[in-house]
C-alpha cells in the first residue's frame, strides 16, 4: 500500500469579515497518498479552491490538523511554509500566472532560484528537463504575451515540476483553455501521474475528472463523496 | 474629440470623488501658485521694462572693476565721454549720479534721496513735470543758478502740495535753490530719486581725468540688443586700459536693464536657480497629479475597455482624459493666481525691508499681464503633462486582454516601465530641488550666523553727511566729528558712541594698498583693502577685538599723523609670520590726499564690510582715524542707556546745535541694520524653503502612491512567488533593490542637476563645498529613506495576505 502524502483532520476554515462570518470549509477530513491523481470538484463557492489553498499551504486553517508526508505543517511558521511550498508542491493555475516580464526559461527557473542548495548549472540542466517534459524547449527564450494560452499553460506545468515536488496541485488547469488545448495539458497530467507524480486537481469539468483516479466532491464546505475511479465505474 | 457630452461626463466623475479631486486640484494649486508667483516675482525684481513710454529701450550703463559690476554712477566722466562717442546702437543718451541731498526748512533739515541729472534725464522717460518745467542746458551749466526739480512727495510733505511752488526757494546742502519743477506722483528715476539737481560738469571735466562719475542711461535703438552694447563697451574699455594703464587697469563697463542693475553680483546665478527650481516643482506636481489620474485610469480599464469595444476611437478616449486634466489644472490654476496674486500684495511690504533705502519704485508687485500670459502657458503645460500619462496608458492597453480578464498574473511591461519612469522623475527632480533649495537655506543661515566683527545689541545707527561747501577744509570735517562724539557721549541716555565712515556691515570704499618692501608688477597687482576711518575709540566701543598692539588714542590725532590699525586678516594675507605692528602700508589709489607711508599701530580682529554672503566680505580692513583723514559721511554708532526714541531726539537736538542744516537720517537700530544686509537672500531662502518643503511633500507622497500602485498592481505576481516558495524576506528584498535601482536611476543625475546649482549658488553665498557635500548628504539620505519606506510598507502590507488571497487580488 502507498504511504500517506496528506492528511487532514477536521479541518475548518472560517472565513470573517466585518458582519458575515462565512464557513468555507467544515470538518473536512481525508488523505491523499503518494503517487495518487484525485480530482476534487463541486460547484461554485463551494469551498473547493480553499481546500486546495489549505492543501498548497498557501493558507492557514481555522481549526484542524494537516500532516504532510511526516510533518505536521497545520502550525509552523510562515517562513516554513515557504520552504514546504518551494520543495514540495507544484502549482497549476487556472490563468497560468506567469511573469509577463520574464521569458519561458526565467518562469520556470524562478521556484528553483528560491532554492539555496542548487548551482546555476543544476538550475539550468533542471529547467530543461521540465521544459523537455512539455514539449516547450524551443520557446525557452519567448515571453508569455507571445505564447498562446495552451503554450502559457504548458510552461505553467514546467514550472510546478521542474522543483521535482512531492505533489502537483492543479487549480482549475484547463479552465482558461479550449477544448483542443485542455486535451493536451490533461494528457500532459496523465503523463506526468504515470511517470509517479501525485496531482490533486480542482475542476468543475466532469471530463476533467473523470481521468483522475480518485474523485472528491464537496459541497458547502463539506466532502459529501470520495469514490476512486473503480467504484464510480462500478456505480455508472 | 473634445464633445460636450464628454465634459460633463468628466465633471461626473470628479464629482463623484470629491476627496480625489480635492486632493488633485490642491496639488496643482500648490505647484501652479508657487510657480506663477515666483515667475511673476523676479520678472518684476529684474525684467519688467520700466513703467515709461519705451521703457523697454532703456539702460543704464555703469563701471566694472575686475569683473564686479556696480551700480548707482560710478564711470569716470572720461571714461564716459569716450563711451558715449564710439558706442553704436543707441538713439539718445543722458547723465546721472545718484548721491543725497539735505534739505533745510521751517522744521529743521532733512535728508532726502537726489539724482544729479543731465539736462535730458526726464526726457529719457518721456515724462514731464506736473507743475513748472524740467530741467535745460542752461541749467546744466557751470555757474548756473542753482535749481531743482522735487518729486511729489517732498512737494507733499515740504510745501503741503502748495501749487505755487514753482519758483519758491529751499535751502539743499546750505544753498537757497529755486524750485522749477514737480514731477509727477510715483515718479522716482532713475531708482529712488526724491529730488533733481542738474549735474554741472565743465567741458574740461568730461575730458580730464578724476573730475568725477556718473552712470549713463541710453535708448537702444531698434535692432539693438543688450549683448551688442556689452560687447561693444568690452571692446572700448580694453582699448582704453591699453591706452590708459596706470588709471583703467582692472576698469570696465557694463550694460543693464535698471532693475538687472540693481540685483547685484551673481544674480544671474541666483535667478536661474529659482526660475528652474520653479518649474522643476511645477514638474514635480504635474506628475503627481498625472500619477493619480494613471491611477483612475488603470482603476478604469475595464470600463475603457468596454468603450473600445463599442467602438469609441481612441481619440475621443484620450480627449475624455484630456478633460480630467483639464478642468483640474484649471480650478487649480484659478486657485493658484488667486494665491499668487495675495502673496505678490504681502511681498510688496516685504521688499521693502531689502534695502537700506527706500525700495526702488519699479517694485510694484500683483498680476499683471505678464503673471496672467505665464499662469495660461503653465496650466496648459500642465493638462498636457498631467493628461499625458492616462492617455498613454490608455491608448497602449491590451483592451481585448482586459476584457477576458486576462492580465492577471503580473504587471504588464510597460506599465511597470512607465511606473518606474514616474519613481525615477520624482526622485530626479526631488534631489535636484531640495539640493538647490537646501544650498542657499543653509548659505543663509550661515551668513546669518557670520560675525560681523562688532557687538551690535541695543546699539543705535545713524548717517550724517557733511555739506561739501560747509565743509570744504580738512580741519573742519574732523572737528565736526570730534565734537559730535563728545558732545552724543555727554547725554545722559547715550553710552558708548562710535563714528565710523563705514560701520561693520556697510560697504565701503576699497582702494588699492601697497604694503613696503613688495613690489608690484602693475596697477592691477595692488592688493584692495576696505579704507575706513573712524574717531579714535570707536574700534573698542563697537566691541571691535584689538588683537596686538593698541587701538588709536589721543597721540594719533592730527591730520599730519599716519597712523593706521589692521584687520588680522590683513596680516595674515601681507604680514604671514611677522609682527605687523611698525610695519608700514600706503593707499596706492589717490585719495585726495598725497599718498604717504602710514605705521601699523595695531592689529583687530577682521571686521566684515557690506553683506555677510557677499564676496567682498572676505577683503580685509585698514582703519585710520578721523583726525588724520576726515570724511564728509558718518555713520554714527550710540550704545543705548535709554529708549530709542529719546536717543533719537537726543541725537537731532545735538546735530541742530553744531549744524541746523545736518539731518540725520537711515536711523534704526544696528540689529535691524544688519537684518537688511541680509533682508533679501533670506527672503528668497524662505521662498526656497517652502519650495524644499512643497518638494519633499509632493515627492514623498508621489513616490510612495507611484510605489504603492506598482506593488499593489503585482500583488498577484507576489502570490505567485510565495506560491512557488518564496519567502517573504526574498520578495521584501527584490522589491527593495528594485527600488534601489531606481533611487540610483534617479538621485544620481538629480545631485549632479541639483549639485551645480548648489554649488553656484554656494559660490554666491561664500560658503564652502563642505556645505554643499553635506547638504548633498543630507537630501540624498532624505530621498533614500523616502524611497525605501515607499517600498518597504507596501510590500509589507501585500506580504500581510495569505498567498491565496494575494493570488486572487484584483
Amino acid at each position: 500500500m502507498s504511504e500517506v502524502l496528506i492528511e487532514l483532520k477536521g479541518i475548518k476554515k472560517v472565513f470573517f469579515t466585518e458582519e458575515v462570518e462565512t464557513h468555507a470549509l467544515s470538518n473536512i477530513s481525508l488523505t491523499i497518498n503518494q503517487g495518487e491523481y484525485v480530482s476534487i470538484s463541486g460547484p461554485s463557492g463551494c469551498g473547493k479552491s480553499t481546500l486546495l489553498s489549505l492543501i498548497g499551504l498557501l493558507d492557514t486553517s481555522t481549526d484542524g490538523n494537516y500532516r504532510l508526508g511526516q510533518h505536521d505543517v497545520s502550525d509552523i511558521s510562515k517562513q516554513e511554509r515557504a520552504r514546504i511550498r518551494n520543495k514540495e508542491i507544484g502549482f497549476i493555475f487556472q490563468s497560468f500566472n506567469l511573469i509577463s516580464d520574464l521569458d519561458v526559461e526565467e518562469n520556470v527557473e524562478l521556484p528553483l532560484t528560491y532554492r539555496k542548495d542548487l548551482t546555476k548549472e543544476q538550475r539550468k540542466n533542471m529547467v530543461r528537463e521540465a521544459l523537455d517534459k512539455v514539449d516547450m524547449a524551443h520557446r525557452a527564450k519567448h515571453f508569455p504575451s507571445q505564447l498562446s494560452g495552451g503554450q502559457q499553460q504548458r510552461v505553467a506545468v514546467a514550472r510546478a515540476i521542474a522543483g521535482n515536488p512531492s505533489i502537483i496541485l492543479a487549480d482549475e488547469p484547463t479552465g482558461n483553455l479550449d477544448s483542443k488545448n485542455a486535451d493536451a495539458v490533461m494528457e500532459l497530467l496523465d503523463k506526468l501521474h504515470a511517470e509517479g507524480a501525485t496531482i490533486c486537481m480542482v475542476t468543475h469539468d466532469p471530463r476533467s475528472a473523470e481521468r483522475a483516479d480518485r474523485s472528491i466532491e464537496v459541497l458547502d464546505g463539506q466532502v459529501i463523496a470520495d469514490q476512486s475511479k473503480q467504484s464510480r465505474t462500478v456505480a455508472a | 474629440m473634445f464633445a460636450l457630452q464628454d465634459f460633463n461626463y468628466a465633471v461626473r466623475l470628479l464629482l463623484k470623488r470629491p476627496g480625489f479631486t480635492a486632493l488633485t486640484i490642491l496639488v496643482m494649486a500648490v505647484g501652479l501658485g508657487l510657480s506663477i508667483y515666483l515667475f511673476s516675482f523676479l520678472n518684476t525684481m529684474a525684467y519688467k521694462p520700466l513703467p515709461f513710454k519705451d521703457g523697454e529701450s532703456l539702460i543704464v550703463i555703469d563701471k566694472s572693476l575686475n569683473g564686479l559690476e556696480y551700480n548707482g554712477g560710478n564711470l569716470e566722466f572720461y571714461n564716459y565721454q569716450v563711451i558715449r562717442e564710439q558706442l553704436k546702437g543707441i538713439t539718445e543718451h543722458s547723465l546721472y549720479s545718484d548721491t543725497s541731498a539735505n534739505v533745510s526748512g521751517r522744521d529743521g533739515a532733512r535728508r532726502y534721496n537726489a539724482t544729479e541729472a543731465d539736462h535730458n534725464l526726464f526726457q529719457m522717460t518721456r515724462t514731464k513735470p506736473i507743475l513748472g518745467r524740467d530741467f535745460t542746458v542752461e541749467d546744466t551749466k557751470v555757474g548756473a543758478e542753482d535749481v531743482a526739480v522735487i518729486g511729489y512727495d517732498l512737494w507733499q510733505n515740504h510745501f503741503a502740495g502748495d501749487p505755487q511752488v514753482v519758483n519758491q526757494t529751499i535751502r539743499v546742502d546750505g544753498k537757497t535753490t529755486r524750485v522749477i519743477g514737480v514731477m509727477p506722483e510715483g515718479y522716482f528715476f532713475p531708482r529712488n530719486a526724491e529730488i533733481w539737481l542738474p549735474m554741472r560738469i565743465s567741458q574740461e571735466d568730461m575730458v580730464q581725468r578724476n573730475t568725477g562719475s556718473g552712470g549713463g542711461i541710453v535708448h537702444l535703438a531698434p535692432g539693438t540688443s543688450l549683448a551688442d552694447i556689452n560687447n561693444q563697451l568690452t571692446t572700448i574699455m580694453k582699448r582704453l586700459e591699453q591706452e590708459y594703464p596706470k588709471t583703467n587697469a582692472g576698469i570696465g563697463a557694463h550694460a543693464a536693464s535698471f532693475p538687472m542693475s540693481t540685483m547685484g553680483g551673481g544674480s544671474n546665478i541666483f535667478l536661474t536657480s529659482m526660475y528652474v527650481v520653479s518649474v522643476l516643482l511645477l514638474l514635480l506636481a504635474s506628475i503627481n497629479v498625472g500619477n493619480l489620474l494613471l491611477s483612475r485610469a488603470v482603476e478604469r480599464s475595464k470600463e475603457t475597455a468596454i468603450r473600445v469595444a463599442l467602438g469609441a476611437p481612441r481619440a475621443r478616449l484620450v480627449g475624455q482624459m484630456l478633460w480630467e486634466s483639464t478642468i483640474i489644472c484649471t480650478v487649480g490654476g484659478v486657485v493658484g493666481l488667486l494665491v499668487a496674486a495675495w502673496a505678490l500684495e504681502v511681498t510688496e511690504s516685504i521688499t521693502a525691508t531689502f534695502t537700506d533705502d527706500k525700495p526702488f519704485f519699479w517694485w510694484k508687485f500683483g498680476i499683471d499681464s505678464y503673471t496672467v500670459s505665464i499662469s495660461l502657458i503653465f496650466v496648459i503645460s500642465t493638462i498636457l503633462i498631467t493628461g499625458l500619462l492616462p492617455a498613454w496608458k490608455n491608448s497602449g492597453a491590451d483592451f481585448n486582454a482586459v476584457l477576458r480578464d486576462g492580465t492577471r498574473g503580473a504587471l504588464g511591461k510597460k506599465a511597470g516601465r512607465l511606473n518606474r519612469v514616474l519613481v525615477i522623475s520624482e526622485v530626479f527632480l526631488s534631489a535636484c530641488v531640495l539640493i538647490a533649495a537646501c544650498s542657499m537655506v543653509v548659505g543663509t543661515y550661515i551668513a546669518n550666523k557670520r560675525d560681523y566683527g562688532a557687538d551690535i545689541e541695543n546699539v543705535l545707527t545713524a548717517k550724517v553727511r557733511l555739506i561739501e561747501a560747509n565743509y570744504n577744509t580738512r580741519e573742519k570735517r574732523a572737528q565736526f566729528a570730534k565734537r559730535l562724539h563728545n558732545e552724543l557721549e555727554n547725554n545722559v541716555g547715550i553710552g558708548d558712541v562710535a563714528i565710523f565712515s563705514a560701520l561693520p556691515g556697510e560697504y565701503t570704499w576699497s582702494p588699492t594698498i601697497a604694503v613696503e618692501g613688495t613690489e608690484y608688477i602693475n596697477e592691477n597687482s595692488y592688493p584692495r583693502a576696505n579704507y575706513i576711518v573712524l574717531t579714535p575709540g570707536s574700534l573698542q566701543k563697537i566691541g571691535v577685538q584689538l588683537r596686538s598692539g593698541r587701538y588709536f588714542d589721543s597721540s594719533d590725532d592730527g591730520l599730519e599723523k599716519r597712523t593706521v590699525i589692521i584687520t588680522d586678516s590683513f596680516a595674515d594675507k601681507y604680514f604671514a609670520g611677522q609682527d605687523p605692528v611698525g610695519k608700514r602700508i600706503r593707499v596706492a589709489e589717490i585719495d585726495g590726499d598725497e599718498p604717504r607711508w602710514l605705521t601699523v599701530v595695531g592689529v583687530v580682529e577682521h571686521t566684515i564690510q557690506g553683506q555677510s554672503f557677499s564676496p567682498s566680505s572676505k577683503t580685509p580692513s585698514i582703519f585710520r582715524s578721523i583726525t588724520q583723514a576726515p570724511r564728509f559721511n558718518m555713520s554714527i554708532a550710540m550704545r543705548m542707556k535709554a529708549d530709542d526714541a529719546i536717543v533719537i531726539r537726543t541725537l537731532r537736538k545735538v546735530l541742530e546745535q553744531i549744524d541746523p542744516d545736518l539731518p540725520a537720517h537711515l536711523i534704526k537700530t544696528y540689529e535691524e541694520k544688519i537684518a537688511r544686509n541680509t533682508a533679501g537672500i533670506g527672503f528668497a531662502s524662505k521662498v526656497f524653503l517652502l519650495f524644499a518643503i512643497v518638494a519633499l511633500i509632493l515627492a514623498s507622497s508621489g513616490i510612495y502612491g507611484v510605489m504603492t500602485n506598482t506593488i499593489s498592481q503585482r500583488t498577484q505576481e507576489i502570490g505567485v512567488k510565495r506560491a512557488l516558495g518564496a519567502e517573504d524576506s526574498h520578495i521584501t528584498r527584490e522589491f527593495i533593490w528594485a527600488g534601489v535601482k531606481q533611487l540610483l536611476w534617479g538621485v544620481i543625475p538629480g545631485t549632479l542637476a541639483g549639485g551645480s546649482l548648489g554649488y553656484a549658488l554656494g559660490l554666491m553665498m561664500s560658503t564652502g563645498t563642505d556645505v554643499l557635500g553635506m547638504v548633498i548628504v543630507s537630501v540624498v539620505t532624505v530621498i533614500a529613506i523616502v524611497v525605501l519606506t515607499a517600498t518597504f510598507l507596501p510590500t509589507k502590507r501585500v506580504l500581510m495576505m495569505e498567498p491565496s488571497l494575494a493570488l486572487r487580488y484584483e
